[in-house]
């Protein structure tokens, strides 16, 4: 790995570098090229099976239209959930970062964590008492407004993007908070005063000057939220099928290992392609 | 960590004195092995104890025993994946004389085609059951007697199947007129599935989704399996099981020792426990699918759901029971039913 | 509107805005700490106050002990995870080098690769190893599964630190890892603890790696709450549940006012 460093600073790399890459190499990379190695070929290799190197698991990929419509249908999720955990999340993380401050901070700092603390599927559930028909929401809602509301979000596709976007929120409202709380006061003072106007400021100092914590959060977001499937199936009912149902159905219902890492791979190759695709983008903002 | 050390250093030096083994069951959560009373009987009564682990599918408990040998001494396995097991070389025959109960088994679930292979036997048939449906009393004044229900419109948005698609398939089978095992008109499933599709609120996974779903009024009808159903019951959801004129779906699950056991006699003396009527009667009240054991099955109060539901011999008759089948044609129905999820 | 009274206003509005977020993020766990004390298994309503789930819990060896073992192994994950990763974040951050970009990139797969696919790998390779399962194999993998978050969320916050602080400090004479440990902690400490509340978070809730490589009788709580579903799980999970949140809850709020990790400003 030279580069244009010195040769200490070489050392220096490595010595920090090794102990996090070492440890991902044997319990990811290693395990995931196995699995690299099964998706192209015809049948896991346990006891005597028969099996050759193939590339079906992943043109079958293109035979049929199922896999790629709950890719798009999934990869549109992501969009969708991310670009709502953004809006929501990054006014918050403002108001964390530059309305508190003292010792609230720190707590409400820790208080927007805790919740991930407890177990998804608890969570997940939870979430299907308060959504379904006649359920907490719509009970909250009746008693407060003057009218009955029969909303019954359960099984709806707003059900899915209310589970995922709490679930995610908080990766966007600390990255946010941790790039936001860096930015100096007296910076924003001075062009408050020299006349700017709030949206200038967001525009020209705040969003360039954060752009690092925000986009690390909506990854942390985007990229895990495509291959969902727990929040889908428990939250979307019938309409919950998603790239990740697929995926797990390879595991779970049937043993073909190789057309579930087949599929697994194309799913993390888009999600990298549309990655690259928009850092352009997001560097431009940046700058 | 030491701790952990210094107890297995003293449970090996222990061990051998007493006779005793631990013995590692790999079982569904919940299902019969794992009761604390009949743990607590068998433990007091050979000194083995008993540890359990859970599995969430049958492909999952295939992948455990191809990558631990030697970890399990008791495995339940549905008699529809046995076969692949056994093909695959991970399962001991069992040796009947070994168990006091054999006899009293029902000899039609002993020569089950699933359990048996080359005129030895893999597993020792457990429980069997039906799936077919449960519906909201309600709702139903009197209980419907067709499959169709779920394709009234008068429930359209109330009614689930289970999110599996070899099920799902044989429900549709069913509907259609066909064997279960051998459907002959497999687009005929599809388009009678596919009507269904619109209707469905949601596909269940569990026990634990159905009994919500059903508690909250979500479903109104579906399907579900007899002995959740008799467990339901008893936890008291208002529902009656009905096992349509169409026919029900059979299933046997089998108790089996992996070839790699190490503990192979403490092994045989919990299956034997496992199948004595002593522990059926106390499991059935608490809610149990039915059992292989023809003399356990008599002792039956006449008011036990199992006896009351799955004793009618009219209602056997119309039982259609899963055999087993080969991994391309799981592959194929799950292609059939994802391709069905995926335009909803 | 003069500039003090908009500030204020603003600065109300901003907090009833904080509040509803906090509301939304709560909704769910007040829901579960209502059902573990409602009578009903199925989460029935109206609700009926009970403490039966709580005093079941309280006799129930097999989750308390899953209860306490998933802790403590979310605890050392969290502790691993979040030197390695940071330390791996300082050199990502201040060295140039060819394959930088790559070292990057390759955190994704753990992070995009459903946890299920993972798992299955880890499984199948540590028994090619000789890793095999237990403890020591269930905590290697959760650290690599909370290790790319880290990395990430510690790589947000550097990038916001001032180059020029490091040098200065250097040209003073100050010693690498001087310069690391007087200006460079500091600042980076918001990212690292933010970081380690996501590796226990990434921890605590893992359940496939967990489920594939603990011995039995060994589970941990998502273990046992997954594999309970299919037989249908009792409220005494929303019961443990809760005790979890509300002890952390105190343990955070006891941090909050005797430390100082906000960031200064």
């Amino acid at each position: 790995m030279a580069g244009g460093i010195a040769r200490t600073d070489r050392l220096r790399a490595i010595a920090l570098l090794s102990p996090a890459y070492l440890w991902l190499t044997v319990a990811v990379f290693l395990p995931l090229s196995a699995m690299a190695f099964f998706s192209i070929i015809t049948d896991v290799p346990f006891g005597d099976t028969e099996w050759h190197v193939t590339g079906e698991n992943y043109t079958a990929f293109l035979e049929s239209p199922t896999y790629a419509r709950l890719l798009l249908k999934s990869v549109l999720l992501g969009v969708k959930v991310t670009a709502l955990c953004v809006l929501i999340g990054f006014p918050c993380a403002w108001v964390l970062a530059k309305m508190i401050k003292g010792r609230a901070r720190e707590a409400l700092f820790l208080m927007v964590i805790l919740p991930f603390w407890s177990n998804s599927l608890v969570r997940i559930f939870s979430w299907a008492i308060v959504l379904r028909g006649n359920g907490v929401l719509d009970k909250t809602l009746s008693a407060i407004w003057p009218w009955p509301v029969k909303l019954n979000l359960l099984f709806t596709e707003s059900a899915i993007v209310i589970g995922l976007v709490h679930s995610y929120l908080p990766y966007v409202i600390l990255t946010a908070y941790l790039a936001l709380q860096a930015i100096d006061d007296s910076l924003i003072e001075a062009a408050r005063s020299l006349g700017a106007k709030w949206w200038t400021i967001l525009w020209r100092i705040v969003l360039p000057l954060s752009a690092p914590g925000l986009i690390a959060g909506a990854v942390l977001v985007f990229v895990p939220v495509v291959g969902s499937f727990m929040e889908p199936r428990i939250l979307g009912g019938r309409l919950g099928t998603y790239y990740g149902t697929v995926i797990e159905d390879q595991f779970v219902a049937v043993f073909n290992w190789p057309l579930g890492a087949a599929l697994s791979f194309i799913l993390l190759a888009v999600v990298l392609a549309i990655l690259a695709l928009a850092s352009p983008v997001l560097r431009k903002a940046r700058t | 960590m030491t701790r952990l050390f210094t107890t297995a250093a003293a449970l090996a030096l222990i061990a051998p004195t007493l006779h005793a083994a631990e013995i590692r069951v790999l079982n569904w959560q919940g299902y019969g092995t794992d009761i604390e009373w009949a743990v607590k009987a068998f433990e007091e009564a050979t000194g083995n104890t008993v540890v359990h682990e859970y599995f969430n599918s049958e492909q999952e408990t295939l992948t455990k025993l191809r990558t631990n040998p030697g970890a399990y001494d008791v495995v339940l396995i549905n008699s529809s994946f046995t076969p692949q097991v056994v093909a695959e070389d991970l399962l001991a025959p069992i040796d009947p004389s070994k168990l006091e109960n054999f006899d009293d088994l029902d000899p039609a679930f002993v020569k089950n085609n699933g359990l048996n292979e080359d005129g030895a036997l893999y597993g020792v048939p457990w429980a069997w059951g039906l799936t077919a449906i449960a519906v909201s009393n309600n709702d139903f004044d009197t209980p419907p007697t067709s499959l169709e229900v779920l394709w009234n419109p008068d429930w359209a948005g109330r009614v689930s199947i289970r999110d599996d698609a070899v099920e799902a398939v044989q429900i549709g089978a069913l509907a259609t007129g066909q064997d279960i095992n051998d459907v002959q008109d497999l687009e005929a499933v599809r388009t009678k599935l596919a009507e269904l599709m619109p209707a469905i609120s949601t596909y269940w996974g569990s026990e634990n989704d159905w009994n919500q779903y059903m508690a909250s009024g979500e479903f109104a009808a579906a399907t579900y399996w007899s002995g959740s159903a008799s467990r339901s019951i008893g936890k008291g959801l208002d529902i009656t099981f009905v096992v349509p004129d169409e026919g029900a779906i059979g299933w046997l699950d089998g108790l089996s020792i992996p070839k790699s056991s190490e503990n192979k006699d403490a092994a045989y003396a919990f299956i034997d426990w496992m199948i004595d009527p002593e522990f059926y009667s106390g499991w059935d009240k608490e809610g149990a699918p039915a059992t292989a054991n023809t003399a356990a099955a008599k002792a039956l109060p006449d008011d036990s759901f199992n006896k009351a539901v799955l004793g009618d011999p009219e209602v056997v008759a119309r039982v259609q029971f899963m055999q087993p089948m080969t991994d391309d044609k799981r592959e194929e129905y799950l292609k059939l039913w994802q391709d069905l999820k995926a335009v909803q | 509107m003069k500039p003090r009274t908009r500030s204020r206003v603003t600065g109300i509005l901003g907090r009833v805005y904080l509040g509803a977020i906090l509301l939304f993020l709560y909704a769910p766990i007040l829901v579960m700490a209502a059902m573990s004390f409602n009578a009903s298994e199925f989460y029935q309503l109206p609700f009926t106050f009970s403490t039966e789930w709580y005093e079941r819990v309280w006799r129930n060896d097999l989750i308390l002990n899953a209860a306490a073992r998933s802790v403590w192994i979310a605890v050392v994950v969290t502790v691993v995870a979040t030197v390695l990763g940071t330390a791996a974040s300082v050199a990502l951050w201040r060295y140039d080098f060819r394959g930088k970009r790559a070292l990057q990139v390759l955190l994704f797969p753990p992070i995009a690769i459903p946890w299920l696919i993972t798992g299955t790998a880890m499984l199948i390779f540590f028994f090619g190893v000789g890793i095999g399962r237990g403890t020591p194999a269930v905590i290697i993998g959760h650290v690599a599964l909370a290790l790319p978050y880290v990395i990430v969320v510690v790589t947000a916050r550097l990038a916001t630190f001032d180059r020029t602080l490091e040098e200065a400090a250097r040209s003073l004479g100050a010693r690498p890892w001087m310069v690391t440990r007087a200006v460079m902690l500091p600042w980076i400490a918001p990212g690292v603890i933010a970081g380690a509340l996501f590796a226990f978070a990434v921890s605590f809730d893992q359940f496939v790696i967990s489920y594939f490589l603990s011995e039995p009788g060994d589970s941990t709580l998502p273990v046992l709450i997954y594999t309970a579903i299919r037989k249908g799980f009792t409220p005494e999970i929303n019961a443990i549940s809760t005790i979890i949140i509300a002890v952390s809850m105190v343990v955070m709020l006891i941090a909050a006012r005797f430390t100082k990790f906000g960031g200064e400003r």
